[in-house]
């Protein structure tokens, strides 16, 4: 009771400050008095009576003092006091507040903003109730994962009684949405999912109801639930709860909206925030029944565990259940080799986007942390420059008797102020910036990263500013209370003995610094060089002027491959546009989105397992439009399709695996296990590698043959004379008109090429970003050494210059001194370099980690950017004038 | 050099709260006066120090104070023991003599 009585009045006094002040000057003034009257009376002059009073009362000011002290609370009171100080300290040197405050608002912000997207991506639980109960189910056969496919799922589902819920889900290809009123919604995506999917996951919908199991079967009437987002998009102002009964069609089938799930609720797929959920059994309806086939293995599973079932006991039961359902499972193409069930956290979800950009994320958060640590060592540095010429007000002060724990918190505050300050425009920056970050990496794809600043977040940015403070704020505020206080008054802050050990920590950061950076450089070089590198490959085929349409796996496309004349009409009317120079049409193309695989055998020879080919059908003037060389023989040219002796054309790697250094011309081939002389091929032609539209791919092993019916045409490639990209609108609207075509994508090869590199884009631009940031930093960090360096010996710069040493021996010794401090830390950046380069060896492209021309590269950026630095600062020392250097002392 | 003994550490709230329960409401003056009177000259006690005190002792609310006119006249504070403060009063007298019985008996013991 009575400490809190105490605290409660302390705290009260807080805001009563003056008129307890003036209160107690009353009655100490009534004191004096009562006892001068006393000694008055007992025969004092009235001078000496009044100081007899003062005497017996004691030191006034102490006891106010001590009084104050303890009215309210001392702790507040400093601290308030620190703040002002600190405030005004701030405001006497505005530069160094600026430039402090700027370089931690960029360290703390992109590190925040990078660890936003991090938290999204690699840490965050899906918002569902109780999302550790969730687990990813895989099936494996040896080390492969080999799926689920959605009958086996199914039947596996209805029989397993070791978890609280089974689901399936698998995204459902849009080619059309429109509304009940035949307009057409752009850039739909949609999932189709198993019927417990939302009370499984625990999620109710917003409005209406969720999708239930009797949804899920073929016979259902089509319904379907929405997202929030969807609903505003494609609804707009209408109530919510009309949306309920409304129909779209997907695909043109008919659905009718039953529910719209909650705002926030992105399903179970991080990095996809799908517009509606579907049931699966409404396959067929949309096109898409090639996916819930037996044979088709493209579903993913999850479960939500019992809390009365172990994860291990679980995993065994629905592993037994696989085996007995073997026969469903053999239709896989798997065989009946034993397979098992492993679980999987599922607490974060399906990890598409995880996969994908962790490790990248990763890397960029570990390079902004390392900006954070080089902007820490520039603070730490300006802040030892100050301490260094506040040495004598701090002498005067500890002389005056203040103590160095109350200094220390004094110049700690003023590093907190910068960082508090910092780090609020910090978190600014980060809000901007990870929305860049998101829109940088999601470049191209259908990624939605949902992310906020949540406690993680927060915390993640506090605990970034706390560390920063300790390190740029704590070394230099001991330092600067530890001197000898006869010294510092005497040297009048200059050769003070503290300041030996304040240069060799600078020097200590300097070369921190500037290894640090070689680091961040060469990182930056080496990521940039391998995203040129990509771009810049030989494709085997010239990308420049190629319009790519791509085509939905789906019966119309099959259809055209099915009539000849048609697609002799499409030809002809694509070639016929301005601007074209020619067409070609393929089927599993080596630059579209399909491809089909298949082994090769030979008359002498059965197919090994490494003859996995591409088989790709090719209409005649493939190789003409794609500029792909024949290195010999011929191409796939018209007639070789239809009834004609069928003949195939190999990549030279095929050409190579199949044949080794033998002339594979004329040789026949057959696509099959073992050789199948009804329908083999005759080898016609070599032509040079291709690498497919990933130009992270290896150069494929290809089989051309000429088109036939039996495989549908997948894309159109089209050479034009100039940009491609103009195309595209004649290009839609002739398939249209044409085949039929509605729902083909039609853009230039450049742009796939680049939205296929877009993580390594992301890595190159950002850090190449920071390699510029860190050049700066340490740039800047160099400059203020060596200027500071210069400043303290001056003295002996006079001493030199009076005794005949000329300007450039004078600049010459200045710039000798940094450079032993640029070589420290090349060295050991370099080294270090070498160590951490092999981190990132799986994002280079067409160059090692320890490439030693971009490691020189960055060390000639640095060394040039830190001469330049350290020159400007001693040729303005070597300019000094000798009188004026030697006076100032 | 001065004989008279410094204030014990600890002991001059008792003696503030003790001369408050004796003499009913007294100003910081009075407080001070009285102590050294009881003291008959064998305490040094720096009169202001009955300020903080005083302080102390009413932030726990053992005392409270409040303004009045002093006898010459002019305004002062005076404080007053609450019923809090004569509890506690009695309470510190009991520990107090005990620890001096102890403290004496140590002392008198021939060793």
């Amino acid at each position: 009771m009575t400490p809190l009585r105490v605290l409660a009045a302390r705290l009260r006094s807080l805001f009563r400050r003056r008129d307890d002040d003036a209160r107690l000057r009353a009655e100490i003034e009534a004191h004096l008095e009562s006892l001068a009257a006393e000694h008055k009376r007992r025969g004092l002059p009235s001078a000496e009576a009044r100081l007899a009073a003062l005497r017996e009362f004691g030191g006034v000011s102490q006891i106010r003092e001590i009084h104050r002290e303890q009215r309210g609370l001392p702790f507040l009171d400093a601290l308030a006091q620190d703040l002002r100080y600190a405030f005004r300290q701030l405001r006497a040197n505005p530069g160094f507040a600026a430039a402090a405050i700027f370089t931690l608002a960029l360290g703390i912000g992109a590190n925040t903003a990078i660890f936003r997207v991090l938290d999204a991506v690699v840490f965050r639980s899906l918002p569902v109730p109780h999302p550790e109960q969730l687990v990813l189910v895989g099936a494996y056969r040896g080390d492969a994962g080999i799926g689920f496919s959605y009958p086996l799922y199914r039947e596996i589902a209805a029989r397993q009684q070791v978890v609280a819920g089974l689901i399936a889900m698998c995204d459902l290809p849009i080619e059309s949405a429109a509304l009940a009123s035949g307009q057409p919604i752009d850039g739909v995506t949609a999932r189709m999912v198993s019927g417990g999917y939302f009370p499984t996951l625990g999620v109710a919908p917003r409005i209406g109801r969720a999708l239930a199991d009797s949804d899920d079967q073929p016979s259902a009437a089509p319904v379907a639930v929405i997202s929030d987002r969807f609903r505003r998009r494609a609804f707009g102002d209408a109530g919510a709860a009309d949306v309920l009964g409304q129909t779209i069609r997907i695909n043109g089938a008919p659905f009718t909206v039953v529910g719209v799930a909650p705002p926030g609720f992105f399903g179970e797929s991080v990095g996809s925030a799908p517009d509606l959920w579907v049931p699966f059994a409404m396959a067929p309806r949309v096109k898409a029944g090639l996916m819930i086939s037996p044979a088709a293995k493209m579903i993913s599973v999850m479960a939500r565990l019992r809390p009365d079932v172990s994860p291990a006991r679980a995993q065994t039961a629905l592993g037994l259940l696989y085996t007995q359902l073997r026969e469903l499972a053999a239709q896989t193409f798997l065989g009946r080799e034993p397979c098992r069930v492993e679980f999987a956290s599922g607490s974060q979800g399906l990890g598409g986007l995880r996969a994908h950009f962790s490790e990248p994320l990763w890397i960029l958060m570990a390079i902004a942390g390392l900006v954070l640590l080089m902007a820490c060592c520039n603070l730490a540095n300006l802040l030892m420059a100050r301490a260094t010429a506040r040495t004598h007000e701090i002498g005067v002060r500890l002389a005056l008797g203040a103590g160095r724990a109350r200094l220390l918190r004094q110049l700690l505050t003023e590093s907190l102020l910068l960082t508090a300050i910092g780090t609020a425009l910090g978190l600014a920056l980060a809000a901007w910036g990870s929305r860049q970050l998101i829109a940088l990496a999601a470049a191209g794809s259908h990624w939605q990263i949902p992310i906020d600043f949540g406690w993680r977040v927060l915390s993640f940015t506090a605990g970034a500013a706390a560390a920063a403070v300790c390190l740029f704020g704590l070394a230099p505020a001991i330092a600067a209370t530890r001197l000898e206080v006869n010294a510092a008054l005497q040297g009048a802050g200059r050769s003070a003995g503290g300041s030996r050990g304040h240069a060799a920590f600078t020097k200590a950061l300097v070369v921190a610094q500037i290894a640090v950076s070689l680091v961040l450089v060469a990182g930056a070089s080496l990521l940039v060089r391998s995203f040129w590198n990509l771009l810049h490959q030989d494709f085997g085929y010239r990308p420049d002027g190629l319009l790519l349409v791509s085509l939905p796996l789906d019966a119309p496309s099959l259809a055209l491959a099915k009539n000849p004349g048609q697609v002799q009409l499409l030809s002809e009317r694509l070639a016929g546009l301005p601007g074209v120079r020619s067409v070609a049409l393929d089927g599993m193309g080596p630059l579209g989105s399909w491809q089909f695989s298949g082994r090769i055998s030979l008359p002498d020879r059965p197919s090994r397992d490494d003859d996995n080919a591409l088989l790709v059908n090719v209409s005649p003037g493939y190789f003409e439009t794609l500029a792909i060389p024949i290195a010999a023989g011929r191409s796939i040219a018209a007639g070789d399709g239809g009834g004609s002796a069928q003949v195939a054309v190999l990549s030279e790697t095929a050409a190579r695996r199949l044949f080794g250094r033998d002339n594979p011309i004329g040789r026949r081939i057959s696509a099959s296990p073992s050789f199948d002389s009804l329908h083999a091929v005759e080898v016609v032609g070599v032509a040079r590698d291709v690498r497919p539209a990933n130009p992270r791919q290896a150069f494929g092993f290809l089989v051309y043959l000429p088109q036939s019916g039996k495989i549908p045409i997948t894309s159109i490639e089209i050479r034009t004379a100039g940009d491609p990209g103009i195309l595209a609108a004649p290009v839609r609207h002739t398939l249209r008109e044409v085949a039929g075509l509605r729902t083909a994508s039609v853009r230039p090869l450049w742009e796939t090429l680049r939205s296929s590199v877009g993580q390594d884009r992301l890595m190159a631009v950002l850090s190449g970003a920071f390699g510029v940031l860190a050049l700066l930093l340490a740039s800047v960090g160099l400059y203020g050494v060596i200027a500071y360096g210069a400043e303290r010996r001056t003295q002996e710069i006079g001493i030199r210059s009076a005794l005949g040493a000329t300007r450039a021996q004078i600049s010459g010794f200045l710039m000798r001194e940094m450079g032993t401090l640029l070589l420290c830390g090349l060295v050991l950046g370099g080294v270090a370099t070498l160590i951490l380069a092999r981190w990132i060896r799986a994002m280079l492209f067409g160059l090692a980690p320890h490439d030693p021309a971009m490691l020189l590269l960055a060390a000639a950026a640095l060394s040039l950017v830190a001469l330049i630095a350290g020159y400007l600062p001693a040729r303005r020392a070597a300019r000094l004038d000798p009188m004026r250097a030697l006076r100032q002392e | 050099m001065d004989n008279r003994t410094e204030v014990p550490y600890g002991t001059l709230d008792l003696m503030v709260l003790k001369t408050l329960a004796g003499m009913g409401p007294l100003h910081g003056y009075g407080i001070a006066r009285r102590i050294e009177q009881v003291s008959e000259g064998s305490l040094a006690l720096n009169q202001g120090t009955v300020y903080p005190a005083l302080l102390r002792l009413e932030q726990r609310g053992w005392i409270s104070s409040e303004w009045g006119v002093s006898e010459n006249h002019r305004r002062a504070r005076f404080y007053a023991i609450t019923r809090a403060g004569r509890k506690q009063l009695a309470a510190e007298e009991a520990t107090w003599s005990r620890t001096v019985r102890i403290l004496s008996r140590l002392l008198e013991e021939p060793s």
